[in-house]
């Protein structure tokens, strides 16, 4: 085991303080490690280490000054994952329908009505979704990148996240009326193992969905682990 | 102040070709005569900043002490942005020597 060096502990301070942020900790450490080692120009003594480290500056406030940063990339990924989802949604849509239609699965006549009222859920739901998930993404695209966490700033970012957040929710009531509409149409037909082709689009959205929910729980997580940082 | 025009010190830093972060602070050390005492480590987020706005590019190399270095250039756009930032200082520069002079002239000229 190696011995702790003051480089290697303020790196680990340092990886510890991005922890809000675990690429761009690896990323930074591997950075910062290469500079301290030069600073300290080889000289493997604690002194020149310490030297290096106190001329680096603090952890903590070197954390806090990527924390604008790290927040407006994982809002603007989130932004970019929810128009990506309507897309990939409306082309397993689309490749379901004509799957049908090849198919020649027709809802029986007393599954009509509640098969015409699903498509209009779903028509409504899916074109708000799609354009809240534009509007997020240009809004968020469109964000210039500032050297600080300000409030404004922060506001920003979190109207960003809520209008993706607002994508969200219809998108995620779009693929639930295609998981009964679709429960609806395999019910009307003898499709056997044919059944897993709309079966399959079905998984396909509802992964979209999970990944969706998650990169949204990951940049709620990340703007309060960088909050709580800005203001210990 | 001096936090307010990082990213053209940064940016200039970076003219004379590409560097990685150390060689960065030690340019800006030698071409301001240690004028700046900014914590070394205050370079790095922005020199992400830059790259994440474009106007820095950046890859791993090896150094030869074997330790992965990652190393910073100035795109087009980053060659571009420092051209219009030294204009403007240029300019402001300018109008503040202009006025300083002047302020020195009227201190010098209580009449004026």
């Amino acid at each position: 085991m190696r011995q702790p060096t003051p480089i290697s502990d303020y790196l680990d301070t340092l990886t510890s303080e991005l922890g809000f942020d675990p690429p761009l900790a690896r990323r930074v450490r591997q950075e910062v490690e290469d500079h301290l080692h030069e600073a300290a120009a080889g000289d493997a003594s604690v002194e020149a280490q310490q030297r290096a480290v106190r001329a680096f500056g603090d952890a903590r406030e070197i954390a806090r000054q990527y924390t604008a940063l790290s927040v407006l990339r994982q809002t603007r990924r989130t932004g970019a994952i929810v128009v990506l989802a309507v897309a990939g949604i409306y082309l397993t849509m689309k490749s379901r329908l004509a799957w049908y239609g090849l198919m020649q699965w027709m809802l029986t006549a007393d599954l009509q009505d509640y098969g015409r009222l699903g498509l209009a859920i779903n028509r409504c739901t899916f074109t708000l979704a799609l354009l809240l998930g534009v509007v997020g993404w240009v809004y968020i695209g469109s964000r210039q990148v500032s050297a600080t966490f300000h409030t404004a700033y922060r506001d920003q970012l979190r109207r960003g996240l809520a209008i993706a957040m607002a994508a969200a929710c219809p998108l995620i009531l779009s693929i639930v009326t295609d998981t009964v509409m679709t429960g609806l149409r395999l019910s009307s037909v003898q499709a056997g193992a044919l059944a897993l082709v709309p079966l399959l689009t079905i998984a396909a959205e509802m992964t979209l969905a999970i990944l969706l929910v998650t990169e949204i729980y990951k940049t709620v997580r990340r703007a309060g682990r960088a909050s709580s940082l800005l203001s210990s | 102040m001096l936090k307010g025009h990082l990213d053209m010190i940064v940016l200039a830093a970076l003219a004379s070709g590409p560097a990685h972060g150390y060689a960065v602070i030690q340019e800006i050390h030698r071409r301001s005569g240690g004028a700046f005492a900014l914590p070394e480590g205050t370079i790095y987020p922005a020199l992400h900043r830059l790259e994440q706005v474009g106007l820095l590019s950046s890859r791993w190399r090896t150094a030869e002490s074997g330790r992965q270095r990652r190393v910073y250039s100035l795109t087009k756009r980053g060659t571009r942005a420092l051209g219009e930032h030294r204009a403007v200082w240029q300019r402001f520069a300018g109008a503040i020597g202009g006025l300083l002079g002047q302020l020195g002239h009227a201190t010098a000229n209580p009449d004026l």
